[in-house]
């Protein structure tokens, strides 16, 4: 395992003190992290006050505390004006121990950055049986991927476990771990029935060592995703945020190319694209944090949607080079855009965007 | 030594002083003052040189940085460029060479913007529309959308003109492939 994350301290709410997942924690805690107990977890989670980087310490104060809202959401980056793959999250933390340059969350969290695990995540399984209920015809992707890394402090929490058990026994629901880790020893000692997708964040070495902060390098979340496929997981990879820097398309070609020699594109359940976006706010708030960072700066413009992208003929070209890729690799590996329009997956893939239940029932069917 | 530090000095009381007198808002003024000192001075030297008002000095502030980023050299690196020496050196109105110069840095900041945004006005005028029909593309090529606009005075006119679009159909359909990122060159990327 090459990723190794650091903590300050551990707060822990009263009311979670005798969790199975307090004691999980304190039993793997480093030496010297000090462990600390508060009666309501949220407050610990706000950002701290004279930090120079409140985001940034936020991430280095782990808070075992109770959801006290449902844990099964809408994907965050679903909305009309897009092509959606009807994606359903599981907000089992929040905040992530990694700090990608481009990362949403230095924006979406900036009121409560501390890195939040909850302990009653158990309280998503009756969830999930009452969705499968009421939708019992319906294939459906569940990602506890999307407002933190789903493998980040596995080795700590050992939730992945759990999560991959209740799943291997349910028909209808693929649950889809996405991570920038290869923090995969727990998944490792558990069959999931082919239940569970691992996915992972792909980008070309010079981005990674530009912005993604200690993420594992791109080498071995691909030879993490060979051992997890040859353990009974499905695999998949999210091009995303693809950043269209001046020699991105060879770069992100020599990546898609890296992947087929290593694992069979035929065993890749799907490949999903998404250029750089970032909302004005976003895009001050990770300049102000990192300001020599040069995937930050490149020739992003405001698209309609009052987010920066790169610009339209661009961006779209670089998605047309890597879907000829693909489609060379595999004609039949699923591949689809994320929080794009429906003219731009028309341009790139040649014709409509499927609804998003029946993209979301093919890609957790597949 | 003293002379140095005299210069320095110098240099950063007048810093002080535009700015006050600009009413520059305080995070550029912390901005500027975090500089190295060859940094700060250059800025300076544009600032007054070309007179900026406060909100293209802002707006070259940030392009500036955002370049020096981009070529992992020092903003008075940047503006040591021939094109921007140029304009410095110029001997137009100051107001005139200061939108130059916003200009000129907004096109080394987006430099494949640029190009494409070249190539598709180029495409454009080749159509040889007449003056009441406008291409109205997107700003930066933001989006992938065109629109074409019709001035007319009367039926008779009206007709014409959509006539005229209609057989130029074929070469507004390539603008349009153009805008959405077909024959982009690989050197866009």
């Amino acid at each position: 395992m090459t990723t190794r994350f650091e903590l300050d301290a551990l707060y822990i709410e009263e009311g979670e003190r005798s969790s199975a997942l307090a004691a999980r924690v304190i039993a793997g805690l480093p030496a010297g992290v000090a462990v600390r107990y508060v009666a309501d977890g949220r407050v610990a989670a706000r950002p701290a006050a004279g930090a120079a980087d409140p985001f940034g310490a936020g991430k280095r104060r782990m808070i075992i505390l109770r959801r006290r809202t449902p844990f099964v959401m809408a994907c965050p980056a679903g909305a009309s004006e897009f092509a959606c793959c009807g994606y359903l999250i599981a907000a089992l933390a929040s905040n992530c121990p990694m700090d990608c340059g481009y990362c949403f969350l230095q924006e979406y969290l900036a009121d409560n950055p501390g890195f939040q695990i909850y302990a009653n995540y158990a309280d998503l399984f009756g969830e999930l049986d009452r969705i499968g209920r009421n939708a019992p015809a319906r294939a459906i992707r569940v990602g506890t991927g999307e407002l933190a890394d789903s493998l980040a402090f596995d080795g700590l929490t050992g939730i992945s476990r759990d999560l991959v058990d209740y799943f291997a026994r349910r028909e209808g629901l693929l649950l889809e771990f996405k991570t920038k880790t290869d923090e995969i020893e727990n998944l490792l000692a558990i069959d999931p029935r082919g239940r569970t997708l691992v996915s992972w964040t792909l980008s070309p070495a010079r981005v990674f060592a530009a912005t993604e902060h200690r993420t594992a390098p791109p080498a071995a979340r691909i030879a993490a995703a060979l051992r997890v496929l040859e353990a009974g997981y499905k695999v998949a990879f999210h091009l995303d945020p693809i950043i269209a820097y001046e020699g991105a398309s060879r770069d992100y070609l020599a990546l898609l190319d890296n992947l087929f020699d290593t694992i069979d594109p035929g065993r890749i359940a799907f490949i999903s694209m998404g250029g750089l976006r970032m909302t004005p706010g976003l895009r001050g708030a990770a300049r102000r944090r990192f300001p020599r960072d040069p995937m930050l700066v490149g020739e992003e413009v405001m698209a309609p949607d009052g987010r920066m992208r790169a610009f339209t003929p661009l961006r779209v070209g670089l998605y047309e080079k890597l879907r000829e890729r693909i489609k060379l690799a595999d004609a039949n590996l699923a591949a689809y855009l994320c929080m794009e329009s429906p003219s731009v997956h028309r341009r790139v893939f040649g014709a409509a965007p499927p609804p998003p239940n029946a993209l979301g029932a093919r890609l957790a069917g597949s | 030594m003293n002379a140095e530090r005299t210069d320095t000095a110098a240099i950063d009381a007048a810093i002080g002083a535009w700015a006050a007198e600009r009413r520059l808002p305080e995070t550029y003024r912390a901005r500027w003052r975090a500089l190295g000192e060859g940094d700060r001075a250059a800025l300076y030297n544009v600032a007054s040189a070309l007179r900026l008002r406060t909100g293209q000095f802002v707006a070259a502030f940030d392009l500036i940085e955002e370049l020096a980023v981009r070529a992992d050299a020092p903003p008075a690196t940047i503006l040591a460029r021939g094109e921007i020496r140029r304009i410095l050196d110029g001997i137009g109105s100051a107001p005139g060479r200061a939108r130059e110069l916003l200009e000129t840095l907004r096109a080394m900041r987006f430099p494949r913007l640029k190009v494409a945004a070249e190539r598709i006005a180029a495409a454009v005028a080749a159509l040889g529309l007449p003056a009441e029909i406008r291409v109205v593309l997107p700003r930066e090529l933001g989006s992938d959308e065109v629109r074409v606009e019709i001035s007319a005075h009367g039926g008779a006119q009206l007709e014409r003109l959509i006539a005229e679009i209609a057989g130029h159909g074929a070469g507004l359909g390539k603008i349009a492939e153009m805008v959405g990122g077909a024959h982009s060159d690989d050197d866009e990327i």
